[in-house]
């Protein structure tokens, strides 16, 4: 059958737009899966959870308040507050100081930055538990917020790092010319500036803190100390697993993830491209 | 999470240096510190600043390794966790790995095998997908990015229970449509006890959640290609195969590197995504990869010298991908 460009121009639209819609539903599909299973009373099975016949609240009021999860959503946010704080602060300087500066060794530190992002966590965690518990931190939210930093700063530094070359050199020669100090000068000129990559390494410090593990699940073994990655073990049943209440603690661990996610996709889109594409 | 984003910015071109003149140290300091010449004080001060950041990586990153490796060469159980005593037996732990069947047909084939698998699924899918974008038009492209970004958002501890979820052998979704359709029985299978079930189920998470970066990376590739390039292929009679092949990918090449080689290492050292399983936190020995069964010999066994030695191990293979990587990243300009 012969088809002229115009059918053909309404199949490949069609085409484009299947394939678009299959797209959607497998990168959607867990998501709606995990809130209509929150959402439905006591999902006898998956086909059942699919389309609710009732929505209640229930599994949301039992996770937060009855088993506990309020708590660890505290000890998550207090953990990612510290760790927000700290790696960010300690990645500011360091990052100027690569950005700013030409010395010696500058490529040294640069590639450290770089590998030391690749040690896997498995290597990391005996010898940092040991550590941890010579200094009776094990439980401690302040020492698991400390080796949170540690694993945040590398990214850190990297992500401001661009933020702070790209500060253009003649701005802060204005700011000598006008007698300011190097201090002042990175006050008043420079920090306003790379602000803006702050709050997105602020951020993703954040989701490292908020979504990591396999740290929390060694160094804390009271459950009162659980972070909600590790809280939402203990909804397992030794015989039955009730995954209405599952799926409700695990929308509550997703949603702060996903409201700072869409809050920095942009310049996550084009930041990460900077790295990678030659322009 | 976080890693994931290293190579932006990876190769910025002329990053733009403040060399802070002399001057910008000529204010006066207050107090009875002796006065450093501005020469040394200018020089001092990058590592000022990097000196509290170094120190951090230095004491719990660089020093934790080391101590790894110190472990892995030591036979340490709990009574050496007690007493902190050190028993060195050389190279014991290694021969008793390496020469353990244990490893070259379970835990290095889980590893490797799906590292592979789940690398060629989510960038073949992710550039599949950032294909379809870019025909897109602009509005719907950013539409359907943002929807994409919710896999990607979705944590690995969360996401890792959807998948059981969806696949849990009595009440799964999966189990009672394949029931219902009559290609499982009344009695049920459960794929959780074999391993390739187990880590195709794994890939499928893996992908899920990784193909996003892929997609929005190559998509980037893709819109900087020049459309003369394609005209021109099409004017001398390219399909559409043959201008995929002979332009797009010899001219986004370097971004193919980036993301295969990125994937490569996160989809290696899996862990809560195996660990958060039926049966991955040791329950079921075949479906163990490196770094779960490091731990699980470490903190389930008590046996640190032995977890050590196999974490020393991945970390290895690591280092070996992550020098290609650099060398990927240094290859056209020098790192400014």
């Amino acid at each position: 059958m012969p088809a002229g460009p115009r059918a053909r121009g309404h199949v490949r639209t069609l085409a484009r737009v299947l394939a678009v819609a299959g797209v959607l539903a497998f990168t959607l599909f867990p998501a709606y899966f995990m809130l209509v299973s929150a959402l439905s009373a006591r999902p006898a099975s998956g086909t059942e959870a699919l389309l609710p016949a009732a929505v209640t609240l229930e599994n949301f009021r039992f996770v937060l308040v009855e088993a506990g999860f309020l708590r660890y959503l505290g000890n998550s946010l207090a953990v990612a507050a510290l760790t927000v704080v700290g790696s960010s602060l300690l990645a500011l300087l360091a990052a100027v100081a690569v950005a700013r500066f030409r010395f010696r060794m500058r490529t040294t530190v640069l590639v450290l930055v770089l590998t030391v992002q690749m040690v896997p966590l498995e290597a990391l965690v005996i010898p940092l538990f040991l550590q941890v518990r010579d200094l009776r931190m094990l439980n401690s939210l302040i020492g698991l917020s400390i080796v949170y930093i540690a694993l945040a700063l590398p990214f850190a530094v990297w992500m401001l790092r661009g933020f702070a070359a790209a500060v253009p050199a003649e701005v802060e020669e204005a700011a000598y010319i006008d007698g300011c100090s190097w201090g002042r000068m990175f006050w008043s000129v420079l920090f306003p500036l790379v602000a803006p990559g702050l709050v997105a390494t602020a951020i993703f410090s954040f989701i490292t803190a908020w979504n990591e593990f396999i740290l929390a699940l060694t160094f804390m073994n009271q459950s009162e100390k659980y972070t909600v990655a590790v809280g939402l073990r203990q909804f397992f049943g030794q015989y039955t697993t009730d995954w209405g209440q599952v799926m409700a603690a695990s929308t509550v661990i997703t949603l702060p993830v996903m409201a700072f996610f869409l809050l920095v996709q942009r310049g996550l889109v084009s930041g990460l491209t900077q790295g990678a594409v030659k322009q | 999470m976080a890693d994931s984003l290293s190579t932006r910015q990876a190769e910025d071109p002329g990053a733009p240096v403040g060399a802070p003149a002399a001057r910008g140290t000529g204010a006066p300091t207050g107090g009875g510190r002796p006065r450093l010449s501005a020469r040394t004080r200018r020089r001092a001060l990058p590592w000022t600043l990097l000196a509290p950041g170094l120190a951090v990586i230095g004491i719990l990153l660089l020093y934790p390794i080391g101590r790894v490796v110190w472990l892995s060469v030591q036979d340490y159980g709990l009574d050496n966790v007690v007493s902190g005593r050190s028993d060195f037996i050389g190279l014991d732990n290694y021969a008793r790995l390496l020469g353990d069947r244990y490893l070259w047909t379970v835990a290095l084939p889980n590893t490797a095998v799906f590292a592979v698998v789940a690398v060629a699924g989510t960038v073949a899918f992710g550039t599949l997908v950032a294909l379809l974008l870019n025909t897109l038009s602009r509005f719907a492209r950013t539409a359907v990015l943002s929807c994409i970004m919710v896999a990607w958002a979705m944590p690995a501890v969360s996401g890792t229970y959807v998948w059981v979820w969806i696949f849990d052998v009595d009440d799964g979704l999966v189990r009672r449509v394949l029931q219902t359709a009559g290609v499982v029985g009344p009695e049920g299978y459960n794929w959780f006890a074999e391993r390739s079930a187990f880590y195709a189920i794994a890939a499928l998470n893996v992908i899920h959640h990784g193909f996003p970066f892929v997609a929005v990376t190559v998509l980037a590739g893709l819109m900087t290609i020049p459309r003369e390039l394609h005209e021109a292929a099409l004017l001398d009679g390219a399909g559409a195969w043959q201008r995929f092949r002979n332009v797009t990918v010899p001219t986004i090449r370097p971004v193919f590197a980036v993301v295969t080689i990125l994937s490569t290492i996160w989809d290696f050292k899996v862990f809560a995504q195996v660990y958060l399983m039926p049966g991955g936190s040791g329950g079921n020995r075949d479906v163990l990869n490196l770094g779960v069964w490091s731990y699980v010999r470490s903190f389930a066994n008590q046996s640190y010298g032995l977890g050590s030695a196999i974490a020393v191990l991945l970390t290895l293979m690591l280092l070996s991908i992550t020098v290609v990587y650099l060398r990927t990243l240094f290859r056209d300009e020098e790192l400014r």
